[in-house]
């Protein structure tokens, strides 16, 4: 992988295996700098095992992850620092991860969370919560960002202003691999997708190239019919 | 709010406040009060009344040091905190933030995990440093009554407590960090502890190598320590046994190790601390603390045994549980290994009782033999021993010096202010105090 191929994470041949269970069989696939990538699944596609054994959380079996700039993982249904509000919290990621200057500002506002800055973690609800986790995973500064179901547990509203969110960052340079399993969700804001299905990728493109390679007309029924 | 660039001190802040949000930690310190107080106020008034309070017992006090009379029985407070309270606030502060998944996001900045686990080592002692404020109040306390202080046996008292918390917090850590879900964590923590009570009672009944294994259980460093004696061996095996609870820790809150490899490093953490142990148990330097030197003879008298030559071997014919034994072992003994570090001493019986033994020829006897020459007695006391050896070197008795006589500190006070400040002051300031800080934004 070189700097001109666009390429900024590429995974080879992922394996990782559960006893005799192979949660991911062989995966490979390219995140292009400053895209969305959404890692479409259903539940216990392995979505989250990926994305776990790329950041190097979970210890892969077989396979290599190659990556041009450090990433972070923001795991889905998490609540940390539970007694703490989300105004500490974010201060706390800003320090501890030298986040840049003026980009704790700008993620709270893009995220609509200066309501929530001085509620406590435990207490708020699941679709706040994981907006609060975005704004985590956003100000670590890292240029790629892997987040586990980034819209789980929001409403059309929010998820429609996420996604507008995440794109703005996505303009600004930021590479995002989300891992989806609302299909409809993953068409509102994803570049390109990877379809995963029964620990392996079942395919690989934009909309266009999935649905054509499908023959089908949308993301939903283009899944159905490669997985 | 300021913002912390050095992402340590990000973390020891976030660590600090973790702590002061964890009601395990407010809970601990309020018992904390209320613990030491009723033993402080015990053991004042039962000094107290051995120096001559109320007309009783005037005298007795001569021989009376801070050390065992006050130290031990308000300091030993601690003991019972660091079984039974610590490793709850430990565990909820390493197993928090696993059950939340913020160990996910914090270990995925490039601080070591080794750091990580440090900073919330050096956390957790900082708050149990905290709670030992009780006990120091009675050392304030004791000061107002008139009653002195020997700073060196204060201080090892102290450090004792210290070395007990460090175990009980890399134990918590280790335990926190092997298993899934905090309850186990606890149990795991609990059946440890327990399991070194069972050692001592074992040693109690059994001897031998049950015996030599109790003496590095944290009851018996802790005691040690509260007779004012600093042992390098205790002090070794308590800070290879914190160094291997810290390494399984951070062996198993790393991230990205197969659970084969955590186990493979723990197992090799463990049999280097089983070596180091080994390696501890033949080192016998010591330090006694105490003002009344009560771990060791008089400068004569040990001047004396050091001009000892050959090989001195002694046969205790005791049964574990013959209460001579224990005296034996800690009013002569002990002062001989510290003056004669060659000494080897053996003890001898059929039974662990030792009550169908006494018809025996040889029960109750102490066999002394240097270079060839023998001799028997049956007099279990420090002077005892010490004139048996003497003899058997065919060296003359120390003179006794009046400058080497520890008179004591005889002090007959009443615990005044101590039930107001522990019982109702310290609960109350504690119980403000975390209503004022669980409130904070």
């Amino acid at each position: 992988m070189t700097a001109t191929d666009g390429a900024c994470l590429r995974v080879s041949g992922l394996t990782k295996r559960y006893g005799a269970l192979r949660a991911l069989d062989n995966v490979s696939f390219t995140v292009r700098r400053g895209e969305i990538l959404g890692v479409i699944g259903p539940n216990g596609s392995g979505k989250t095992t990926l994305f776990e054994c790329v950041s190097g959380v979970m210890p892969r079996d077989a396979g290599t992850v190659d990556t041009l700039a450090p990433l972070f993982y923001l795991p889905d249904a998490i609540a940390p620092w539970p007694a703490q509000t989300v105004g500490w919290a974010l201060h706390f990621v800003e320090g501890y991860f030298a986040a840049a200057s003026g980009l704790r500002d700008a993620v709270i506002a893009s995220l609509s969370l200066p309501s929530l800055l001085d509620q406590r973690i435990g207490e708020l609800s699941k679709g706040q919560r994981k907006r609060a986790l975005l704004a985590v995973g956003l100000l670590t500064s890292r240029p790629i960002v892997l987040a586990d179901e980034p819209f789980d547990g929001l409403d059309l509203r929010q998820t429609r202003e996420v996604a507008q969110s995440l794109r703005s960052f996505a303009r600004d340079g930021r590479t995002l691999v989300l891992s989806i399993h609302q299909i409809s969700d993953a068409a509102r804001v994803c570049d390109r997708f990877v379809l995963l299905s029964g620990g392996a990728v079942r395919g690989e493109g934009t909309l266009d190239e999935l649905t054509a390679r499908a023959g089908q007309a949308t993301l939903e029924d283009a899944f159905l019919a490669l997985t | 709010m300021r913002s912390l660039r050095s992402p340590r001190a990000c973390l020891f802040a976030k660590e600090w406040r973790e702590l002061m949000s964890s009601r395990a930690w407010w809970v601990m310190l309020g018992v904390m009060g209320p613990l030491v107080g009723m033993s402080f106020i015990s053991a004042v008034t039962a000094y107290g009344e051995l120096s001559g309070v109320n007309g009783t017992a005037a005298g007795v006090g001569e021989a009376f040091s801070p050390l065992i009379g006050i130290w031990a029985p308000t300091f030993s407070a601690c003991e019972l905190a660091a079984a039974f309270l610590l490793p709850f606030v430990g565990i909820r502060l390493v197993s928090g933030d696993l059950q939340s998944g913020a160990s996910k996001i914090e270990m995925q900045h490039p601080l070591s995990s080794r750091s990580r686990l440090l900073i919330k080592a050096a956390v957790l002692m900082c708050g149990w440093m905290l709670a030992t404020l009780a006990p120091l109040i009675g050392v304030v306390l004791w000061m107002s009554y008139g009653g002195t202080v020997y700073t060196p046996e204060l201080s090892t008292v102290l450090a004792g407590h210290v070395l007990n918390a460090g175990l009980t917090i890399a134990l918590a850590a280790a335990a926190a960090a092997l298993t899934e879900h905090p309850a186990t964590a606890a149990i795991v923590t609990l059946t440890v502890t327990v399991g070194t009570w069972l050692i001592n009672f074992a040693a109690a009944v059994n001897g031998g190598w049950w015996e030599r294994a109790a003496r590095l259980t944290p009851t018996a460093m802790v005691a040690e320590f509260q007779r004012g004696l600093v042992r390098a061996d205790l002090v070794m095996v308590a800070l290879a046994l914190i160094v291997c609870g810290l390494a399984v820790a951070w062996t198993w809150l790393r991230l990205g190790l197969s659970a084969t490899k955590r186990a493979q490093l723990s197992v090799a953490a463990a049999i280097a601390t089983v070596i180091v142990v080994f390696a501890a148990t033949r080192v016998t330097a010591s330090w006694d603390a105490s003002e009344s030197r009560r771990n060791s003879f008089t400068k004569s008298e040990e001047a004396a045994l050091a001009a000892i030559t050959g090989d001195l071997h002694i046969e205790a014919h005791f049964a574990p549980e013959d209460p001579r034994r224990s005296d034996l072992e800690h009013n002569a003994f002990r002062k001989l290994r510290r003056a004669v570090p060659g000494v080897r001493i053996e003890y001898v019986s059929a039974t662990s009782v030792g009550l169908f033994e006494q018809t025996s020829e040889h029960y109750g006897e102490i066999q002394y033999e240097l270079s060839g020459k023998r001799d028997v007695s049956r007099i279990t006391t420090a002077d005892g021993v010490l004139t048996s050896v003497l003899t058997l070197a065919g060296i003359g008795p120390p003179p006794e010096l009046d400058a080497e006589m520890f008179r004591g500190h005889p002090l007959a006070a009443r615990p005044r202010g101590a039930a107001v400040i522990y019982y109702g002051v310290w609960p109350l300031a504690v119980a403000a105090l975390a209503i004022m800080v669980q409130r904070r934004k």
